[in-house]
């Protein structure tokens, strides 16, 4: 019998194209040198076959890196609709296009708090002492996967907001990050910081300035929160169906403190998140909601894990997933509870709404429990539109479409209820609409609100 | 269509993996019969890549599913829906095949 073997060079770059990046970078010898660090890590993983538990039901044989290069000029920036631009008013916005930050601002009362916020690359230089300790070393670790090694060597722009202890941002925070080109591959990352006490809220989005760009995203999110401190964080995945989202997200909660953190996924062709929760101080909690609407034959793949370290901490992950077509959603979930973290509460649930018999939708809850005065829940659902509900609403005199609408809607609704942003809201049911068919997403603004120019 | 080997690339019983239309794909033969089939198993959405070829089907490596080569079709449990087979054609000493 003759098969074909796994083919390395298709899933990553080469040593000659990591030369090139480092060449076209102008940045110190110690970023440098963490990337070429990072990079001979990558070789070795790259050889590597991946996780199983993680990735076995995700499908990458079509994944070809070398279709995809970083940008090697800035963009044009301009002409990149978004979803949340414009729509409330925010205290300060960045955008990244193809890698490249295209613009930044911070209203000057937020700086004059002593708040950090803007592009990665040039704040990591500035304030090397404050921020290094953090970046790629608490939450996503160089060495934690192929994919966080890929990102370490290669990342490009990024977002970062730093906020010091005792500080509450009133108005939330805008990143946008976007493609422009067809091949590009973006490596951006987002780096938050909450010292001890502090409060603030960041939306960040992903977006394609066409339907017919073909893009990757290898990306990383890090959330540090600080003891007693409150960070609300928001990532609305909207790619357009041609691009790879290959992203490690982790967050590490001390004590007392508080995340809400909401994944939305509506865009990309394929897109897979390890998303890491780690509740390592006492009394820590993390609020965790996931939307998903998948249509046509995109894949949507989430590998969540909430790792309670202490005692006392609460986790509460709630994700649900619409398919339709020929869609796929895979949710990998687990609950880690260290011997250590007594009195600990824990939850997961994902359901999933199938709109087409092609769909498909494996969901998958996980325990592991080292200690012995927890409480610990987990479940998945998976079921159809009820055809009775839709008759009974035709009856009605509301159209299919529109009866559809409303199950759809009613099946997030639990999820929407439990996120405190207004214009999150809004986002999600009308880009839920437009998924549906029902109404097409304009790029229409609220009146007398802010536009930031991407 | 798409040109996927020359035929003398594969003997019988032999296989080679494959895209068609950017969809992981089998090319298989069986003496001068040529089936090239979806390479993912309908029950477990994992790759039929190393499965036993029983016949003119393909059993999945993991929990023993069967599937017709001509035709797709789920022949056991724990598979219940057909998997995709691509239209071949044989010419100009090559395989081609489509959607």
């Amino acid at each position: 019998m003759t098969v074909a073997v796994a083919d390395h060079s298709r899933a990553g770059y080469s040593a000659a194209m990591f030369e090139e990046f480092l060449a076209a970078r102008v940045e110190p010898q110690w970023m440098t040198q963490a990337r070429r660090q990072a990079f001979s890590v990558y070789q070795q993983l790259v050889q590597q076959e991946l996780d199983p538990e993680e990735f076995r039901r995700l499908d990458l044989r079509t994944f070809n890196a070398s279709r995809f290069r970083p940008a090697v000029t800035a963009p044009d920036a301009g002409g990149i609709a978004t979803l949340l631009s414009g729509r409330t008013e925010f205290g300060g916005a960045i955008g990244h296009v193809d890698g490249y930050v295209t613009s930044s601002r911070v209203s000057p009362e937020i700086a004059a708090q002593g708040v950090l916020f803007g592009g990665l690359q040039e704040l990591l230089q500035s304030h090397r002492e404050l921020l290094e300790p953090y970046f790629m070393k608490r939450a996503v670790r160089s060495d934690a996967d192929r994919f966080a090694a890929w990102h370490a060597a290669f990342w490009t722009s990024g977002t970062l907001l730093y906020v010091p202890r005792n500080v509450e941002v009133q108005l939330p925070l805008h990143s946008l990050i976007a493609h422009s080109h067809d091949g590009a591959a973006d490596f951006s990352h987002t780096l938050i910081i909450l010292e001890d006490g502090a409060r603030a809220t960041l939306l960040e989005e992903t977006a394609s300035a066409g339907s017919d760009i073909a893009g990757l995203h290898v990306g990383c999110v890090e959330l540090i929160v600080g003891r007693n401190a409150c960070l609300r964080y928001v990532q609305l995945q909207n790619w357009n169906q041609k691009t790879w989202h290959l992203a490690h997200q982790a967050g590490c909660v001390d004590a007392n403190a508080t995340l809400q953190w909401t994944v939305v996924g509506l865009g990309s062709r394929t897109a897979h998140i390890h998303q890491d929760i780690n509740l390592d101080g006492r009394g820590s909690t993390a609020e965790v909601n996931g939307v998903t609407f998948a249509s046509d034959r995109q894949k949507i793949s989430y590998y969540t894990q909430q790792h309670h370290r202490q005692q006392g901490t609460h986790s509460d992950l709630l994700y649900r997933e619409v398919l339709r077509d020929e869609s796929r959603v895979i949710w990998r979930g687990m609950i880690k509870v260290d011997a250590a973290a007594q009195q600990t509460d824990g939850y997961q649930r994902s359901d999933a709404l199938m709109l087409s018999e092609d769909a498909r939708c494996d969901s998958i809850p996980g325990l592991e429990i080292e200690a012995d005065d927890v409480r610990c829940t987990h479940g998945a659902t998976t079921g159809r539109v009820d055809r009775d509900q839709i008759l009974y609403c035709m009856s009605r005199g509301i159209s299919r479409g529109e009866a559809m609408h409303m199950i759809v809607e009613g099946f997030f609704q639990q999820i929407y209820d439990r996120i405190p942003i207004e214009v999150v809201r809004e986002t999600l049911s009308r880009t839920v609409q437009a998924k549906l068919g029902i109404e097409t997403v304009a790029a229409d603004h609220l009146p007398g609100a802010e536009e930031d120019e991407y | 269509m798409e040109r996927l080997i020359g035929v003398d690339e594969l003997q019988s019983g032999e296989r080679r993996s494959v895209f068609v239309d950017d969809v992981p794909a089998l090319v298989i033969r069986l003496a001068d019969a040529w089936h090239v089939i979806e390479d993912v198993c309908t029950h477990d959405g994992q790759p039929l890549t190393t499965g036993e070829l029983s016949g003119c089907s393909i059993v999945c490596p993991r929990h023993n599913a069967r599937f017709d080569l001509q035709t797709g079709k789920a022949l056991c449990m724990p598979a219940t829906q057909s998997i995709r087979v691509f239209r071949v054609e044989v010419r100009d000493g090559a395989v081609w095949a489509g959607p």
